[in-house]
């Protein structure tokens, strides 16, 4: 049975992805799948699973897939230390990122570029159903392009499918893909059916006038980059440092107090950053201390500290979140705390000053990793 | 000296939560107990703020909290309040407090609220008011507004949203002849933590009515949650309206306190008649000279766009009445 867990966050679509891949590979004769998300409290954010099966055989198996030979993280803040667990032996990990991964297990797909290129916002589901259609021989590239017209809404296939085969000419090795070497789940990879398929979405593509965005993949040339933006330089994986969680100061807890069971806020909690595509930037030059942003931010994301405070970090971090203090001068009084800033941007618009605003996300990661370097 | 953004406590003891980007229920919480402090005491029924604030092992309150049955906020809290009392762990300045939403309190746990306020217990309960029962999927409750589409009162062709009218829950609860009861919005914090502190330092039942808009359920973008909690008290679709009773009026006279810090109160207002029927007495906060536009309000939310012009004009025509009597009877 090959097997495919999907981690993603409330809202990126991890479930329609697996439903999808689950539809493509169900296509023919004597083929059986199921997909079924997993999730708790889930909020636009938190993290889900989602699973697909496929095999020739009906599947008695209802239950969450302990191990799978694709994990795919459409969310690469939720790939953590123990990523192994989840992979069968010679399995590959597909993660959502612009990074390379020094595992050769790990296969990077910058998803949230290239669908924000297409789509207008970071939505990776479907660039993944086209890694896996160039990866896994259950389900072709002609396969997923008539799962998505089955089962998505009509104005949303010609921009998926465009991202589709951006993704699939990446990986597939006929055009000079290198991620699939040595992987023994794409031994038996369809070759010959794709170029039909990609006639079928070309004419798609001509009816909807988006023809254009797919100009770079067609010639073939320079496997990675993949679409109107700008490649991604590859770096280190590296968990943020520089994290600074606003801590209770535990002293002020009464010692007789039921003591034991108090935690400092945030306790254990995992790290939010990876729910924003728009990052706030506190312009130090017009920030004049009034701390209404730090007042009205839901999460608390934004902490009182003094530019001095932040010239000074702990040894430990060199981190991007702090790249701040470079700027900061004696009015400004608070900083983002950026693990756990989800975006929203009610701090911009609480400033009167102009001292906040938005910039993408994806573009801030980039300069602060060509500075790093 | 007045809690502002320079004077609360620095410490987050809300924080790391799994909310929605832009989600103003999770304010109330943060800002609650950042007025509060360490010592409160939490009670969450099922709702939005209990799904995002425990996930195990994930912890984001500092404060001691736990979950408690939907329709059982009040009794829980009862519970907490004697067991610390009767244990002797209960510092003069731990507040047993409760967050539910507007389901929570106002349909669900309505019974358990109206019994603690019988009881005077010495809680805290604080409804935060996003007009229906989001932790699910958006469906009504009985203090979603007309007009509003949720999944249980959709609009199309042939229907126009929620057909009933948001509860008048703080009068309901004021009707009790409890101790305090106030209403808020996360648009005006300083007036909210004003109330929170105050709420804090009286003994008995204290109820707090916060609204809390929800970008994912009213339909507007995440970053407008704080504008929308203003406009909705701009608009005069909701009030700042505090609620004295009895048992505060006669510590106040006892102390020679002087009356409420609202704008009537400091301009030295005639003295307000005590509300005949729960011996308590009410405040308008705020009583602005003009309204901004009700249909401005309406017409920027998703849940709203439906609407036809003669319902916006029974809704401003239903605000006007509310005002009038509001002004009549508490200003």
């Amino acid at each position: 049975m090959r097997e495919v867990i999907w981690h993603g966050r409330g809202g990126q679509g991890a479930f329609t992805a697996a439903r999808l891949l689950g539809a493509a590979a169900s296509l023919a004769e004597g083929r059986f799948v199921l997909a079924f998300p997993s999730f708790g409290p889930e909020r636009r954010g938190a993290p889900i699973r989602a699973f697909t099966k496929m095999d020739d055989a009906p599947i008695g198996d209802r239950s969450a897939s302990a191990q799978a030979d694709f994990v795919v993280y459409l969310d690469d803040t939720l790939l953590d230390e123990d990523w192994q667990r989840e992979l069968k032996p010679g399995g590959s990990v597909l993660v959502n990122s612009a990074r390379a991964y020094d595992d050769p297990r790990i296969v990077s797909v910058d998803a949230d570029g290239l669908s924000s290129a297409v789509l207008g916002r970071p939505i990776p589901n479907t660039a993944f159903l086209g890694a896996l259609a160039a990866l896994d021989d259950r389900a072709s590239l002609a396969d997923v392009h008539e799962a998505v017209r089955l089962y998505m809404p009509e104005k949303l296939h010609a921009k998926n499918l465009v991202i589709i085969d951006a993704v699939y000419a990446q990986f597939d090795p006929a055009r000079g893909g290198t991620a699939a070497e040595g992987d023994p789940a794409c031994a038996g990879l369809v070759a010959g059916d794709p170029a039909g398929a990609a006639v079928a979405a070309e004419g798609d593509l001509a009816r909807a006038g988006v023809a254009g965005a797919r100009s770079q993949d067609a010639s073939g040339e320079g496997a990675l980059p993949v679409g109107p933006y700008p490649a991604a330089k590859p770096r280190p994986v590296s968990r943020a440092a520089g994290v600074r969680i606003p801590t209770l100061r535990s002293g002020s807890l009464d010692p007789d107090y039921a003591r034991t069971t108090c935690f400092e806020a945030g306790y254990l909690v995992a790290k939010n950053a990876g729910w924003r595509s728009l990052r706030p930037v506190i312009d130090a030059a017009a920030c004049t201390g009034c701390l209404q942003c730090y007042l009205y931010c839901p999460d608390g994301a934004i902490f009182k500290a003094s530019a001095a405070d932040m010239a000074a970090p702990p040894a430990s971090s060199q981190a991007p979140a702090t790249r701040a203090p470079r700027a900061a001068t004696p009015a400004q009084a608070v900083f983002v705390d950026y693990d756990f800033c989800k975006g929203c941007g009610i701090c911009v618009k609480a400033c009167r000053f102009g001292a906040l605003f938005l910039v993408s996300e994806r573009q801030e990661q980039r300069e602060t990793s060509e500075v790093a370097e | 000296m007045p809690l502002n953004a320079k004077t609360i406590a620095d410490d987050e003891f809300f924080f790391g939560h799994k909310a929605c980007a832009g989600c103003g229920a999770s304010l109330v919480v943060r800002t609650c107990l950042k007025v509060l402090g360490p010592k409160a005491v939490c009670a969450l029924p099922a709702g939005c703020m209990s799904a995002v604030g425990f996930n195990f092992p994930q912890l984001c309150f500092a404060n001691n909290s736990m979950i408690t049955p939907f329709a059982a906020t009040a009794s829980v809290l009862t519970g907490i309040e004697a067991g610390l009392r009767a244990q002797g762990k209960k510092p003069e300045d731990c507040t047993v407090v409760g967050f539910a939403g507007d389901g929570a309190t106002a349909d669900i746990g309505l019974a358990a609220l109206s019994g603690a306020i019988d009881r005077n217990d010495d809680i805290l309960y604080v409804c935060y008011d996003n007009e229906a029962y989001m932790n699910t999927g958006i469906q009504k409750s009985s203090l979603t507004p007309f007009g509003a589409k949720t999944t249980t009162t959709p609009a199309g062709k042939n229907a126009r949203g929620c057909l009933t009218q948001k509860k008048n829950l703080f009068e309901i609860v004021a009707a009790h002849g409890i101790p305090y009861a106030a209403t808020a919005s996360i648009g005006y914090l300083p007036d909210f933590m004003r109330k929170v502190e105050r709420a804090g330092a009286l003994h008995g039942t204290r109820y707090l009515h916060v609204i809390a808009p929800c970008p994912t359920g009213w339909g507007c973008a995440v970053d407008e949650t704080i504008d929308v909690a203003k406009e909705i008290v701009d608009c005069g679709l909701w009030y700042l309206a505090e609620y004295e009773g009895p048992q505060t009026l006669a510590e106040q006279a006892a102390a020679g306190e002087p009356a409420a810090q609202g704008e009537q109160a400091t301009k030295g207002a005639p003295a307000i008649q005590p509300d005949a029927a729960s011996g308590g007495r009410f405040t308008l906060n705020r009583n602005p000279r003009e309204f901004s536009s009700v249909e401005a309000y309406l017409r920027r939310q998703g849940r709203f766009k439906q609407l036809a012009d003669e319902d916006v004009a029974a809704i401003t025509a239903a605000r006007d009445a509310k005002w009038a009597a509001m002004r009549r009877d508490w200003a």
